[in-house]
């Protein structure tokens, strides 16, 4: 599949269809895997692609200094296929000056606090149902085997995973909820790696920096903690596609995702919308339907 | 002759300190995550041999944000009050050698042009008890810049893990030896470190090409992976950037110190919305001249202790060692 992946980019940089290749490589202490920015066809041996590919490598697609590098294609797994759906939906990009490259992924691995692969999978790899990235423009890997860990995982996809650990927090009481979330609050340090992470977070001045005036609290102090979680939680409902990069990313272990998974849950049931499902959908916030909901109006 | 003390002694010793009003911060361990803590019982604390933890001590002596002092409006004045002292005893266990040797690194910064009574009073109140390392990873590097698993730097006592439930005792200042006075007993055993980490690179000679390759363009190609979210600087236990801002109403608030890092654009954008450092390669070039260049030529000491934690906690597998390895390749080409 590596050989697969490298001989289409191959094909996409010498025909010059594309200025650059982000990818997967071995850059990291160790060999950790990170993004690399391959633009001349004769490194494309550096790309990989395993289950330690964690990164959401569509974060990059709206940075300045990956924008003037040219036209690109990007290596996506279907989550982060998602988040380029909603990218293109969001106008934030131009899906036609782009070319999407999914892989075949049969789930990516945790990492010990050092980087080396826990042996598990991550939550979210336990409910996917898009093992085959979709809305992409050339697939890598054996569509058959992605469609069969579709159908493994589709009959508890509700109640596996990160959905699971869900349900558990809902089933507290308001207080326990209240004090879980203001432990896991508590070691926020507000270097905002969540924010940076999120292919989602493309704002130019996010609001956390907006200083004339100050709009929520910038101190880590457990004020300025329920802010900003609460507040970019908020800014990512019927957005969020799942990824998980926030959560991955967060030095101090903070379970963003588990956050982001309420609103993408809120959304689908109240509004059968899933962020990042068609290409073209309007987003949830900047549309509505004669049909929806108004019981949330009290 | 060395002194040891069993676990039990030294939680005991430390379940003393917290009944007599002190401040203890030690390793405890949530689930799979390691942080230090300040803990309410002796009980909390996981004194297992460990690489990798979550923050380091730096937050125990310059908080992740901090009140300076408070403001209230009064008819046509303003009051103010300072924030108080800290003057309670801290004691810190458990620290990695490459925590507790950013203190001596950091000390001159906090008492050059500005005396900063808030870091100062901390130092002045803390006793750091440190483990020596059994065991590093690949993220380690502090035999590159002059640390090693048993450095003694920043730390007032070193202990080392004899593997039966005990330790032995190297105290290293008076507070060391006020701590584990009448706690110790003799004995024949003598603990080691675990043998330094392998570098394969001059740190020396790095920051030398660092001075002198300022508008190289390997600045920006390296630091295109980076995302700017600067975990790597809040882990460390160096990176002592802050911001000063003041929180609350018209009528009343606060002014606080809060950590900052150069990693984020926002650092350097100035009101007329020019940035100096406009993009990842400059922010990156300031992160490692910093560390290796500017601060040693002031304060004569490499703002890294090669800790590793960087590296660990990025997202997209930089940090310092692999800026480092990188820029040493560009040096030899």
């Amino acid at each position: 599949m590596e050989n697969q992946l490298r001989n289409a980019i191959r094909k996409l940089l010498e025909e010059k269809t594309v200025d650059v290749a982000i990818g997967y490589g071995r850059v990291g202490v160790g060999g950790a895997v990170g993004a690399i920015f391959v633009t001349n066809p004769n490194d494309v041996d550096r790309l990989v692609w395993n289950s330690e590919c964690r990164q959401n490598l569509a974060v990059h697609l709206t940075r300045p200094e990956i924008k003037a590098l040219g036209k690109a294609a990007i290596v996506v797994k279907g989550c982060d296929a998602r988040a380029i759906v909603v990218l293109a939906n969001e106008e934030q990009i131009d899906r036609s000056n782009l070319v999407v490259v999914g892989v075949v992924c049969e789930g990516v691995e945790k990492a010990t606090a050092n980087g080396e692969n826990a042996g598990v999978l991550y939550e979210k790899c336990l409910s996917c149902l898009e093992h085959a990235a979709k809305n992409v423009d050339i697939l890598i890997g054996d569509e058959s085997k992605a469609a069969a860990l579709d159908e493994k995982n589709a009959p508890n996809a509700k109640n596996v995973g990160n959905q699971e650990k869900l349900a558990k927090l809902r089933a507290m009481s308001t207080d326990e909820r209240f004090n879980y979330w203001r432990d896991q609050f508590s070691r926020c340090v507000r270097c905002y790696a969540c924010r940076q992470s999120c292919p989602l977070c493309y704002c130019n001045r996010c609001v956390a920096d907006k200083n004339r005036p100050t709009r929520i609290d910038t101190s880590a102090s457990l004020k300025g903690n329920f802010a900003w979680n609460i507040l970019r939680a908020f800014h990512l409902a019927g957005r969020c596609v799942g990824c998980g990069a926030c959560a991955t990313a967060c030095p101090a272990g903070i379970e963003l995702d588990l956050l982001n998974l309420t609103l993408a849950n809120a959304a689908e049931d109240q509004f059968g919308y899933v962020a990042g499902k068609e290409l073209g959908a309007a987003p949830l916030i900047g549309s509505y339907a004669p049909t929806d909901k108004e019981d949330f109006i009290r | 002759m060395s002194q040891i003390v069993t676990l039990e002694q030294l939680k005991q010793t430390l379940g003393a300190k917290l009944k007599s009003g002190a401040r203890v911060v030690a390793p405890v361990l949530d689930g799979e995550l390691a942080s230090f803590k300040e803990i309410a019982d002796v009980e909390q604390a996981s004194f297992e041999p460990r690489v990798c933890m979550q923050n380091s001590i730096k937050e125990f002596f310059f908080p992740k944000h901090e009140t300076l002092f408070t403001f209230a409006r009064k008819g046509n004045d303003v009051e103010l009050t300072d924030a108080p002292d800290f003057d309670v005893e801290q004691i810190v266990v458990g620290a990695r050698p490459c925590d507790a040797a950013a203190l001596p690194i950091l000390d001159p910064l906090f008492a050059w042009d500005y005396q900063d009574r808030f870091y100062q009073q901390r130092r002045a109140k803390s006793t750091v008890v440190t483990f020596a390392c059994t065991k590093s990873d690949a993220h380690c590097f502090c035999s590159a810049v002059g640390g090693a698993p048993d450095n003694t730097s920043g730390s007032d006592a070193l202990l080392f893990d004899l593997g039966d439930g005990s330790f032995e005792v190297r105290t290293l200042t008076d507070k060391g030896k006020a701590l584990f006075d009448g706690k110790t007993s003799e004995s024949t055993k003598s603990g080691a470190a675990c043998p330094a980490p392998v570098v394969d690179f001059d740190v020396k000679g790095i920051a030398g090409w660092i001075k002198d390759n300022f508008s190289s363009p390997v600045w920006e190609t390296i630091s295109l992976r980076c995302v700017g979210c600067g975990a790597c600087a809040f882990v460390c236990p160096t990176c002592h950037c802050f911001d000063i801002v003041d929180e609350g109403s018209y009528h009343k608030g606060r002014r606080v110190k809060n950590w900052d890092s150069c990693q984020e654009a926002m650092f350097t954008l100035h009101a007329s919305g020019h940035n100096p450092r406009g993009t990842q390669g400059k922010r990156q070039r300031q992160r490692m001249s910093h560390k290796f260049v500017t601060y040693p030529e002031k304060f004569n000491a490499c703002l890294c202790t090669g800790c590793g934690s960087c590296s660990r906690a990025c997202p997209a597998s930089f940090g310092v060692r692999p800026c480092l390895e990188a820029l040493n390749q560009e040096k030899n080409k």
